[in-house]
């Protein structure tokens, strides 16, 4: 990738992104309702909900708070600019750990109870998934000798017929990251929880525009990694990112909240029987092959 | 008993592929039943001002004034409870069925009532006893009177 | 040794649309104690029956509550009545326990869907609301109103129903109950509920019985009560069996409920072809003179109304002591020691009703 493309890439990906995840979340929103036999909203009502926040007033409960959430957006930007541009996967994996920690953060700067219980079940939430990502980038680099995005990208065979696990795994935590039932624990997208809204209890106006932004960019920078199993073959990758977040959405409709300790040990343990148990073969596979 | 995965997984794709089951509303409504104690609604005409339906209603939403001849009714107060038509001496009010638009504002929708009292006949004895028609009225011989009276007397009882 | 931490539960709570306070006082996850707080919602009901004629009353009984709104009408008018001495005519009675049954199972449906979204699961909460249309549909289509009936009276109905439309009832409730089994199952069976659910706010039977638990709290904890088997209104011609579940934890509850749920559907398909003939109706002359205590089971549990008259139109004392007031010592009970996500599945499954509670 020349010079100039890097940066067409970082530019498209902060602008188009937020535009794309509201689309996106404007579509869960009409099959959930659809799921739910209701009618549901308009399909751009995510993004009018996004503007609205950013009109209201600015109330703040804690200045630092909003320091944090700004290193959560920035954060989460940069590691999405590093992945559109090809560049290392562990950074971007590092950028978005540190993004999350900048969140917890936040709301740990809140004083309300809510807010604290929300935040430490986003930490636990962030632990739940992190072993799969860093697997997930463990196991590129097994199959393809590279932690290089644009080498990943550049594989001539699709790495879902090497990494099927480490696919199903990173579905698992996607939908954590997505914050669906059953792992909407720290917050979710509706407010019937017993800790209201969690970790965004005490953001409003502005500043939780700032947090549906980055959860947006995140959102995107995730479907991207699931991209990357894909990758020779654009339309078969599109298909199945459809068929995953169809599957989310279905996940979310088809199952109650649970609790913490269940979401770590499962999660836990789906990553290593699936995530590790893949990278074991796979090793063992391309050792056999090429001795 | 046997624990399952996914057991609404069926009822969720299902309702996917059905028509959803709630309306839009202002663009649609559901349907109403005959028996739907929708609003009141009023016939003027037959209305004598008695003030029993005034009196008579649990919450205070109807306001008769006899003065100003009209008949009022407070859409957000009434509890669409239908005592009213039960009690109206001339059945003149009745519990339509359907709902009335909602509100942006609070107000109070009135009715003037085109009823003119009897004139009290100065003889008694030919007088034609109007008792029938509102015994309230009758009794306390006001809308005739209260026309002529300054407004603070008229307050004052 | 964990920090304690209070967490202010309601009274404004998205789980909990009850104005009821509990602080609940934390380590970690788990809940040390629930210290409750009421008085949000008292709005001076049983003090108006002194300044309303007793007829005149049973509107703001009904208002006591917006669920089981007909049953507070009924049982209010039934304690007049029986103070009065008034044989209310068979119709009456029968088409009084059809209403109780519809509110039944409006009522449990109703709490079906809030106990699903006090454990987050939105789909299941939805289904059930929107087979509760159903219900809602037969209740407006006899009553006139959705949740508010309006059809107590002292003295009988205030309305009659036609018999073309009761003998239409039963094929619309079949359609309902059909379609209700697949989300019942998903109650009974789904890994994810019974993970909430199952072994979740356990109340022995001893405790149930010793706290003065009532209604599906007490059955569910194994005690066979249910105030119908008193045979008011048409309850004495109608075989009620009550409902009992063994395990006396939040599963346990729902199970009972779904139960009376399908029970109510069997009563009321009984019901329905053998209302006889006649007034719904009776003139009532004079006033209540002497006292009387009704008991009646509404959704909730074992309701009780006392109605003490002196002869003339107003009534000297009204009082009611609803299911939700009996049911909050065993609530209280339960939160000791459970998971901060439980809290709103516990407090739910005593289908609490503060706004009753209160009046
Ligand atoms: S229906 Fe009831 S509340 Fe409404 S105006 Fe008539 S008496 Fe008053
Ligand atoms: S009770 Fe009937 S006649 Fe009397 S004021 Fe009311 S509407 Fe008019």
């Amino acid at each position: 990738m020349s010079a100039w493309t890097r940066i067409l890439a970082a530019i498209l990906f902060v602008l188009l992104s937020p535009i794309l995840a509201g689309l996106l979340a404007g579509l869960d929103r009409i099959i959930s309702a659809r799921m739910q036999s209701r009618i549901g909203p308009p399909l751009l009502q995510p993004i009018y909900d996004l503007l609205k926040l950013f009109q209201k007033e600015r109330i703040a409960v804690n200045r630092s708070g909003h320091f944090f959430l700004l290193g959560y957006l920035l954060f989460t930007i940069l590691a999405g600019i590093e992945f559109f541009i090809g560049g290392d996967l562990l950074i971007v994996i590092f950028a978005l750990a540190l993004a999350s920690v900048f969140f917890v953060l936040g709301a740990f700067a809140a004083g309300s109870p809510y807010s604290h219980i929300g935040a430490e079940r986003e930490l636990i939430q962030i632990m739940a998934s992190e072993p799969m990502l860093i697997m997930c980038a463990m196991g590129f680099y097994v199959a393809t000798g590279s932690f290089q995005v644009t080498t990943i990208h550049a594989q001539p065979t699709p790495l879902i017929a090497t990494l099927p696990g480490i696919f199903l795994g990173m579905i698992y935590i996607l939908t954590i990251k997505l914050r669906k039932s059953p792992f909407d624990l720290s917050t979710s997208h509706h407010a019937h929880q017993e800790i209201v809204k969690g970790i965004t209890t005490e953001f409003a106006g502005p500043y939780l525009a700032i947090i549906e932004l980055a959860h947006g960019y995140e959102t995107i920078l995730l479907l991207g990694f699931l991209y990357l199993f894909f990758a020779p073959w654009p339309l078969l990758a599109l298909a199945a990112l459809i068929a995953v977040y169809f599957l989310e959405i279905l996940a979310d409709n088809t199952h109650a909240r649970l609790y913490w300790q269940w979401v770590l040990r499962t999660s836990w343990a789906f990553t290593a029987i699936v995530g590790a148990g893949n990278l074991i073969l796979l090793h063992y596979l391309q050792r056999g092959g090429t001795p | 008993m046997k624990q399952k995965p996914l057991t609404m997984t069926r009822v969720a794709l299902g309702s996917l592929l059905r028509k959803p089951a709630t309306v839009p509303y202002p663009a649609a409504r559901k349907p109403v039943y005959l028996a739907t104690r929708g609003h009141i609604a009023i016939e003027e005409d037959k209305c004598n001002l008695c003030l029993i339906c005034d009196r008579r209603c649990p919450t205070g939403a109807i306001a008769v004034d006899r003065t100003g001849k009209t008949w009022a009714i407070d859409r957000l107060r009434c509890i669409q409870c239908n005592h009213c038509v039960d009690v109206c001496p001339r059945k003149c009010l009745a519990m339509e069925n359907d709902y009335t638009t909602p509100m942006q504002m609070k107000r109070s929708d009135v009715v003037p009532v085109p009823f003119t009292p009897p004139q009290p006949k100065p003889k008694p004895a030919a007088a034609p006893a109007p008792t029938s028609d509102s015994p309230l009225q009758a009794k306390e011989e006001r809308p005739g009177e209260r026309n002529h009276e300054p407004p603070d007397q008229s307050s004052a009882d | 040794m964990a920090n304690r931490t209070v967490i202010p539960f309601g009274p404004q709570h998205p789980v909990l649309p009850e104005p009821i306070h509990l602080d609940l006082v934390i380590e970690d996850e788990h809940v040390v104690e629930a210290i409750p707080s009421f008085g949000f919602i008292h709005r001076g009901l049983e003090k108006l029956v002194e300044k309303k004629d007793f007829t005149e009353f049973t509107f703001i009984a009904e208002r006591i509550c917006g669920i089981c709104s007909y049953i507070h009408g009924m049982g209010y008018c039934q304690a007049v009545e029986t103070v009065m001495g008034l044989e209310i005519p068979e119709r009456a009675k029968w088409l009084r326990t059809m209403w109780s049954e519809l509110s039944r199972i409006h009522s449990h449906m109703m709490w079906l869907g809030l106990l699903a979204d006090a454990f987050g699961f939105e789909n299941l909460f939805m289904a059930c609301w929107r087979l509760r249309e159903g219900i809602l549909d037969v209740i407006e289509e006899t009553s006139g109103g959705r949740v508010i009936f309006g059809a107590a009276k002292v003295g009988g109905c205030r309305r009659d129903v036609p018999d073309d439309l009761l003998a239409r009832i039963p094929a619309q409730l079949n359609a309902v109950e059909d379609e209700l089994r697949a989300i019942t199952n998903v109650f009974r069976d789904d890994f994810s509920v019974r993970q909430r659910l199952c072994g979740v706010g356990l109340l022995s039977r001893n405790d149930a019985y010793d706290l003065g638990a009532v209604g599906p709290m007490l059955r569910a904890s194994g005690v066979a009560q249910d105030s119908r088997l008193d045979g008011y209104a048409a309850y004495d011609k109608i075989a009620v069996e009550p409902i009992v579940e063994e395990s006396g934890d939040c599963w346990g509850r729902t199970m009972v409920r779904i139960r009376e749920i399908y029970q109510s559907f069997d009563i009321l398909r009984h019901v329905l072809p053998n209302v006889p003939p006649g007034p719904v109706d009776m003139k009532i002359t004079g006033a209540p003179k002497g006292e009387f205590f009704a008991r009646l089971e509404q959704p909730r549990g074992e309701v009780i109304y006392y109605v003490k008259g002196n002869g003339t139109k107003f009534l000297d004392r009204f009082r009611v002591r609803t299911p939700t007031f009996a049911n909050i010592p065993p609530l209280l009970k339960m939160l000791q020691g459970c998971q901060l996500a439980d809290v709103p599945v516990i407090v739910l499954t005593i289908d609490p009703c503060i706004s009753c509670a209160e009046r």
